[in-house]
C-alpha cells in the first residue's frame, strides 16, 4: 500500500466515523426533541385542565354567590363595596348593582353604628373573623338590624385585601328581643316601685299604732283633767302606756335605720373615667333606643378619688337615665349626652353630664334634689335625692344648670385623693 | 252610764287599750277583742252600741269579719271602721258594703267621739224598730186562719157584705171575726188596721 491510499483510507475511516457519530447525534436529538414535544403536549393538556377546572371552579362559586339567600358582598379596607350580590341588593333596596358597587357601606349604616362598624372592619383587615350586629337604613330609607359574619380575603403572600361578609336581616328577631328586653325593664321598675311603695306604706302603717295610741291615751287624760273627776294617781297607768308607745315607735324608727344602714359603703381609690365608661357601657342600649348619641370627654390622668365605685356609679347612671327621659319626652332635634370629667383645681374631680333636651323648670329648679319631687308621670322622686346624698357622703356636691339655648347641665364633685398620698397610689394613677 | 256599748276589735292592744280609756270618758261601756274571730265568737249581739273595727287586722279583716255579720241576715250594731293613711278606698268599699261610718288615723278624739254617738243613736233607733216590728209580728200570729183571711179581704177595701160574699160566709159571722181582729190587734180603726198590715208586710 502506498503512503497516498493509507491516508485515503483512514480519511474515509475517519469519515465513516464522523458521519456515523453524526447519525446516531441526530437520531438521539429527533429522539429528545419528540420526547419534549410529547411532554410539552402533555403539559399543554395539563395546563388546559387546571383552566377548566379554575374557571368550573370560579362558576360554581359565583353560582353559589348569586343563588346565596343572604348578602354577600366583599369591601376594601376604606369601606367601599366591590361586589356584592342580588340578595345583598335586595337587601338594601338597591334596584341596580351600580347603586351599591363603588359606594361606601357606612351609607347604609345608621348614625349611631357607624364607630361599631368601622371598628368591626378594623379588626377583619387585622386578620380576625368578626360577627357583629348593627342597624342600617337602606337606600329607600327603611330602617332594619344586621348580623354580619366577616371573615378577611387573602391575596397570595397572605396579605388581607378584601372583606367577605355575609349579612342577614335579623330586624324581627331583634324586634322580639327588644319586646323582651322592654317587658323585663318594665317588670324590675314595677318591682323596684311596689317595694319602695310596700316598704312605705308598711313604715306608715307600723308607725300609725303607736302614733294613735298615743294621741288616745293623752286625749283621754287630758279630757279626765278637764272634767275634774279623775284622781292623780289613775293617770300615771295611761302616761306611762304614752312613754312605751313612744319607745315602740322609737323601735320602728331604728329599725328601718339598720335595714338601710345595711349596705355599708365600700371606699376604694376609684378612676372616675372607668366608672363613666361602664355605666356609658351598660345604658348602651337604652341609648341606642331612645336613639342617643353619648360623648365622651374624659380628661386624662385624673386624680383617683376616694369613693364607693358602686355608689358613684348609681350617680352618673342616674343622671344619664335622667338625661335620656328628658329628651325621649319633648321632640328635641339632636338626642346627645356628654359626659365630661374634669380636674377641677387640685381637690376635685368634677363630673358633669349634658344633656340637648328640654332643659328644667327655673320655678322648680331648687327642689329638683328633693325626695318625691318629680317631673316624671311615672316617676317616684328618688333618683336626684338619693344622688345628691352620695355625693354629699362623699364630701362633695352636685348642682344643675339650665342652659339659655336648652338643655340641661348636672355637675358634681368628689373630692380627689391627692397624688403624692403614697408611692402606690401614685403609680396606680399614672398608669392606669 | 248608757246602757250602750262600744265594742272595739283591734289586733293592736294598746291601741285597743287607748280607745277604751278615751271611750270611756264620755261614760260608754268598752268591751275589746283582739280579733274578728274573737268577736264572733264572744260578742252578745242582744247589747245595743256600735263596733269599731279597724279595716287591716292579720287574720280576719275588718272587712271580712263585716261580710261574716251580713251573711248572719239579722240585725247587728252599726260598724265604724278605722283606716290607715292610703286605705280610703277600702273605707269607702265598707261603706258601700253598709258600714255606718269611717275614720281615718289620725283622727281628731272628738270627731271619733261624736261619730261613735251617732252610730250608737241609730242603733237605738234601729233596735226601737226592730222592736215595734216583732210586736207585730207576734200580734199578728195571735190571730186565727179565719181571722187572717177576713183582714186581707177588709184591708183590700172590701165591705163586710162583700168579705161575708167571698168566702161564703153570712155577713154576721165576717162582724164577729172582725171585731175579734181588730181586739187583737189592738187596732181602733179600719186605718189603724191598714197602716198595721202594711207595717206587718214591709220587710
Amino acid at each position: 500500500m502506498s503512503g497516498a491510499s493509507e491516508a485515503m483510507l483512514l480519511g474515509l475511516v475517519v469519515l465513516v466515523g464522523t458521519l456515523m457519530v453524526a447519525m446516531i447525534g441526530s437520531t438521539y436529538l429527533l429522539l429528545r426533541l419528540r420526547e419534549a414535544e410529547t411532554r410539552l403536549h402533555e403539559k399543554e393538556d395539563q395546563h388546559q385542565g387546571i383552566l377548566d377546572r379554575l374557571q368550573e371552579n370560579e362558576y360554581r362559586l359565583r353560582t353559589i354567590i348569586e343563588s346565596e339567600p343572604e348578602c354577600v358582598k366583599l369591601q376594601a379596607a376604606d369601606g367601599t363595596v366591590l361586589e356584592i350580590n342580588p340578595a345583598g341588593l335586595r337587601l338594601l333596596d338597591a334596584g341596580r348593582p351600580e347603586d351599591i358597587i363603588g359606594t361606601k357601606i357606612y351609607d347604609v349604616v345608621a348614625q349611631e353604628y357607624k364607630d361599631i362598624y368601622r371598628e368591626n372592619m378594623r379588626r377583619v383587615f387585622a386578620g380576625e373573623a368578626v360577627v357583629y350586629e348593627f342597624k342600617s337604613i337602606t337606600l329607600k330609607g327603611r330602617v332594619c338590624w344586621m348580623e354580619t359574619h366577616a371573615v378577611p380575603l387573602r391575596d397570595a403572600r397572605g396579605a388581607v385585601y378584601a372583606l367577605l361578609g355575609i349579612t342577614r336581616d335579623i330586624t324581627e328577631h331583634k324586634w322580639a328581643e327588644e319586646q323582651g328586653r322592654r317587658h323585663q325593664t318594665e317588670l324590675a321598675r314595677v318591682a323596684r316601685l311596689s317595694t319602695m311603695g310596700e316598704m312605705a306604706t308598711g313604715l306608715a302603717h307600723e308607725l300609725n299604732q303607736p302614733l294613735s295610741a298615743i294621741a288616745n291615751f293623752a286625749r283621754g287624760c287630758i279630757r279626765r283633767l278637764r272634767s275634774g273627776d279623775v284622781a292623780p294617781a289613775d293617770l300615771i297607768e295611761p302616761l306611762e302606756e304614752v312613754c312605751e308607745q313612744a319607745e315602740r315607735a322609737g323601735e320602728i324608727m331604728r329599725h328601718v335605720r339598720d335595714f338601710v344602714r345595711k349596705s355599708e359603703p365600700r371606699m376604694t381609690a376609684v378612676d372616675i373615667n372607668l366608672v363613666v365608661r361602664s355605666v356609658v357601657k351598660f345604658t348602651e342600649h337604652e341609648a341606642r333606643q331612645n336613639e342617643t348619641v353619648v360623648t365622651l370627654h374624659l380628661a386624662p390622668q385624673q386624680p383617683r378619688v376616694w369613693a364607693d365605685s358602686i355608689m358613684v356609679e348609681q350617680v352618673v347612671c342616674n343622671l344619664v337615665r335622667n338625661a335620656m327621659e328628658a329628651m325621649a319626652e319633648t321632640r328635641t332635634l339632636r338626642r346627645e349626652i356628654i359626659i365630661r370629667t374634669v380636674r377641677n383645681g387640685g381637690d376635685f374631680v368634677e363630673v358633669e353630664v349634658i344633656d340637648t333636651g328640654p332643659g328644667i323648670d327655673g320655678a322648680v329648679i331648687d327642689q329638683i334634689f328633693d325626695q318625691f319631687f318629680t317631673t316624671k308621670p311615672e316617676g317616684v322622686g328618688m333618683g336626684l335625692s338619693i344622688s345628691r346624698s352620695i355625693v354629699e357622703s362623699h364630701g362633695g356636691s352636685i348642682r344643675a344648670e339650665s342652659r339659655a339655648g336648652g338643655g340641661a347641665t348636672f355637675r358634681f364633685t368628689l373630692k380627689a385623693i391627692p397624688i403624692r398620698l403614697n408611692r402606690d397610689e401614685r403609680r396606680y394613677s399614672l398608669h392606669s | 252610764m248608757s246602757d250602750a256599748t262600744v265594742f272595739i276589735v283591734d289586733d293592736d292592744q294598746a291601741v285597743a287599750r287607748s280607745l277604751r280609756w278615751l271611750i270611756e270618758t264620755v261614760r260608754l261601756q268598752v268591751e275589746t277583742f283582739a280579733s274578728a274571730q274573737a268577736f264572733l265568737d264572744g260578742y252578745d249581739a242582744a247589747k245595743p252600741g256600735c263596733l269599731v273595727l279597724d279595716v287591716r287586722m292579720p287574720g280576719m279583716s275588718g272587712l271580712e269579719l263585716q261580710e261574716r255579720l251580713a251573711a248572719r241576715r239579722c240585725y247587728h250594731v252599726p260598724i265604724i271602721f278605722i283606716t290607715g293613711h292610703g286605705d280610703v278606698q277600702m273605707a269607702v268599699r265598707a261603706v258601700q258594703a253598709g258600714a255606718f261610718d269611717f275614720v281615718e288615723k289620725p283622727f281628731n278624739d272628738q270627731d271619733l267621739l261624736d261619730r261613735i254617738q251617732r252610730a250608737i243613736a241609730h242603733d237605738a233607733g234601729q233596735r226601737g224598730k226592730e222592736a215595734q216590728r216583732a210586736q207585730l209580728k207576734a200580734l199578728f200570729a195571735g190571730l186565727t186562719p179565719r181571722e187572717r183571711e177576713v183582714l186581707d179581704l177588709v184591708v183590700e177595701g172590701l165591705s163586710n157584705k162583700a168579705v161575708a160574699n167571698a168566702l161564703g160566709l153570712s155577713a154576721k159571722t165576717v162582724e164577729v171575726h172582725r171585731a175579734k181582729v181588730m181586739e187583737k190587734l189592738h187596732a181602733r180603726s179600719i186605718s189603724d188596721l191598714v197602716k198595721m198590715a202594711m207595717q206587718n208586710q214591709a220587710p
